[in-house]
């Protein structure tokens, strides 16, 4: 098992264990305040279909490379369905960064494979900060089984060409990004950013944000709904 | 922001010691949304001042004014820019983007929106953006709170275009500062609470999908003289008197709540799993506590007063301390800031105060809370006059028990104007994407 899988699928069954104890109660709250970076649900979210969410803004132009290595316009993943999009990097370890979308969306994906009537109306999109790291192999290794072509819920993981190609995207949907400079100045491994994940109507509009406070699985199915009633 | 950490040779027990590493603040230095990124939580570099410009000083221009506050600075108290934005419109409040990167800034009179960039250089503030259509495009007036929402920012009004009373609503932008939406403030009978529809500041508990929204006034009133508005009894009845909470999902409202006086500042404790929020209401001078009952029904109840109501100390800015055990509060007319000790939120108890200046307004504390600053101006036309009316920014050290000025700057003597809201920065440790030479280190790596 190469050395990214494993650290992801350790803090996402980790995350996932937590986020299980949460919701089951089995933990006091007050034994979880200083260990979980995770956000915790205290209310019940407004059904589908009962509110609004009023586009925020354009999803951005540009091309992606898919695990195959085939570069794309970056539209063809972010219309025709909606689209549940994050930006990660493999060897992302932070615990409210990239493995906590990760598990958000794996937990979203799940649930949504037992809804058949949206199932094939959704899709999930993982795209690398990175791609002198994240080429289409690493990608490939990544997401293992979850890319299967032939799963209801498609799980697309992308990549660019370079930084360059990446920028206008970042740009056009407000994510940060920076390197984490040593003591030196030198640049290092590590990526800084606020985590969010984007909810894309079939349009290519951005409907919702979430950023890790808001990143509940249950509301993200109830938003998801809300677009497919539309 | 948050660190990541090495790509190898993690172990399980560096995952579970991140898993158990302290909770990402869920909420800024003092009064920031909770979905501020980049918290500062040890030394502040700068603190920007937006500050009303004033007829016949320097440049007579609304500025935002930046302080070098990192005592191990050579310019440690000394103003480092002054950026005019043209004009007078009534400066007021502002408030950072999710990211920190830019500081929206509003004037209550004219309505504009200025946007600066601080993320590039917080050294040397840029102005980006001026949203001039506040009033056209919504029919507000007065964009007074600004509090980030994921890639978007939620702008709070204080008045309308109608009649400039105080009926306002809400108005949701995206990070370009495109409009997204607006919503009125509820209105009519809600279970038998009169709403009036007023709007002021704008406080988020995500763990509750709780938006709390307080309630001043109109346009009418906040432009006016003070001596006169308050000889004045029809004015003097223009006041908000309720609270609301809404659905922030569904931003629609859940409940109206009786707080009479105008309840300004909002604070939620930002104790994981808390409650409550705080409020104080400016001409009762009393303390409320907003908090869920035993069946999860929000309620507002009055849990201390301000000094002597009687004497209308008039309360204004407030700042909670990170671990919701402390709250500062200022009273203007007798320039008083108070220490409350919140520890029990349904009885607060005041063990501190200290005479700030003639007048005092914004108080802002650091993470840790020992540095404590404040400003002077409440309202162009509700500061004090001549000798009283002094325009300042002050550092305090707060060692528990005493508070220790660090200094003064006059901001008369400096030709600025009066100093309004505060809002900390810190230099970038990082560079940027967007930064070419950061382009160039992420290709290179």
């Amino acid at each position: 098992m190469p050395a990214d899988w494993r650290i992801r699928a350790v803090a996402c069954v980790l995350l996932a264990a937590l986020d299980a104890l949460h919701t089951s109660g089995a933990i006091a709250a007050a034994s979880l305040e200083p260990t979980s970076g995770a956000p915790r649900q205290q209310f019940v979210p407004p059904a589908p279909g009962t509110y609004a969410l009023p586009p925020i803004q354009q999803v951005p132009q540009g091309r992606v490379v898919d695990i195959d290595g085939r570069e794309r316009a970056f539209w063809r993943y972010t219309t025709g369905r909606v689209t549940l999009l994050s930006f990660m990097y493999t060897y992302c370890v932070d615990p409210v960064g990239c493995p906590l979308a990760f598990a958000t969306l794996n937990t979203v994906r799940e649930r949504l494979l037992a809804r058949a009537d949206l199932a094939r109306r959704v899709q999930l999109v993982s795209l690398s900060f990175d791609p002198g790291n994240d080429d289409p192999q690493t990608m490939r290794r990544y997401a293992g089984d979850l890319a299967a072509h032939n799963s209801a819920v498609r799980w697309h993981f992308l990549t660019t060409r370079s930084v360059e190609a990446l920028k206008p995207l970042l740009d056009g949907l407000g994510q940060d990004v920076s390197v984490e400079l040593d003591d030196r100045g030198k640049p290092t491994r590590v990526l800084s950013h606020m985590m969010k994940v984007f909810l894309i109507d079939a349009s290519g509009r951005v409907r919702e944000i979430y950023s890790t406070a808001f990143l509940l699985s249950e509301v993200l199915l109830n938003d998801i709904e809300t677009l497919l009633l539309e | 922001m948050i660190n990541m950490h090495i790509r190898s040779g993690l172990s399980f027990l560096v995952v579970l010691g991140a898993l158990a590493a302290p909770l990402p603040a869920s909420a800024d230095e003092t009064c920031n949304s909770p979905h501020t990124t980049a918290l500062i939580k040890g030394q502040e570099d700068y603190v920007h001042v937006w500050v009303l410009g004033v007829k016949g000083l320097g440049d007579e221009s609304d500025k935002l004014v930046t302080v070098d506050v990192n005592p191990a600075s050579k310019d440690y108290a000394k103003v480092v820019h002054s950026l005019s934005v043209g004009g007078r419109g009534e400066a007021h409040h502002g408030g950072f983007t999710d990211d920190r990167r830019h500081l929206w800034a509003g004037r209550l009179d004219d309505n504009k929106i200025f946007v600066f960039d601080i993320g590039t250089d917080p050294a040397q503030p840029k102005l980006v953006n001026t949203i001039a259509d506040f009033a056209d495009k919504t029919g507000f007036v007065g964009p007074h709170t600004f509090y980030a929402l994921p890639g978007r920012m939620l702008v709070q009004g204080l008045s309308n275009t109608r009649d400039h009373g105080g009926r306002t609503g809400m108005v949701v932008y995206n990070n370009k500062g495109e409009f997204v939406a607006r919503y009125e403030m509820p209105t009519g009978e809600h279970n038998g609470v009169a709403a009036d529809g007023y709007g002021y500041d704008i406080g988020i508990n995500p763990q509750k999908n709780a938006l709390l929204t307080s309630s001043f006034t109109g346009w009418n009133n906040y432009m006016m003289d003070f001596g006169k508005l308050v000889q004045d009894a029809e004015a003097m009845k223009h006041f908000g008197a309720t609270m609301v909470m809404w659905d922030l999902k569904a931003m629609k409202p859940q409940k109206v709540m009786s707080v009479p006086g105008a309840p300004l500042e909002i604070r939620w404790s930002l104790r994981d799993g808390d409650n409550w929020a705080l409020t104080a209401a400016a001409l009762t001078s009393k303390l409320v506590l907003i908090k869920q009952d035993a069946a999860g029904e929000w309620q507002a109840k009055t849990v201390a007063d301000i000094g002597d109501p009687a004497k209308i100390p008039l309360p204004v800015d407030i700042s909670i301390t990170a671990d919701a055990k402390g709250l500062w509060v200022n009273t203007f007319m007798d320039g008083k800031t108070r220490y409350f000790d919140i520890s029990n939120p349904e009885a607060p108890k005041q063990v501190y105060e200290k005479v700030i200046g003639a007048q005092v307004n914004m108080v802002s504390q650091s993470w840790d809370g020992k540095r404590v600053y404040f400003t002077s101006s409440l309202l162009a036309n509700w500061d004090k006059r001549d000798a009283a009316d002094e325009q300042f920014l002050k550092l305090y050290h707060w060692d528990g028990k005493e508070l220790t000025e660090q200094f003064a700057l006059d901001f008369y003597k400096l030709q600025l104007g009066r100093a309004h809201h505060m809002k900390f920065s810190a230099r970038p440790k990082q560079g940027a994407a967007h930064d070419a030479a950061t382009q160039a280190r992420l290709s290179r790596r």
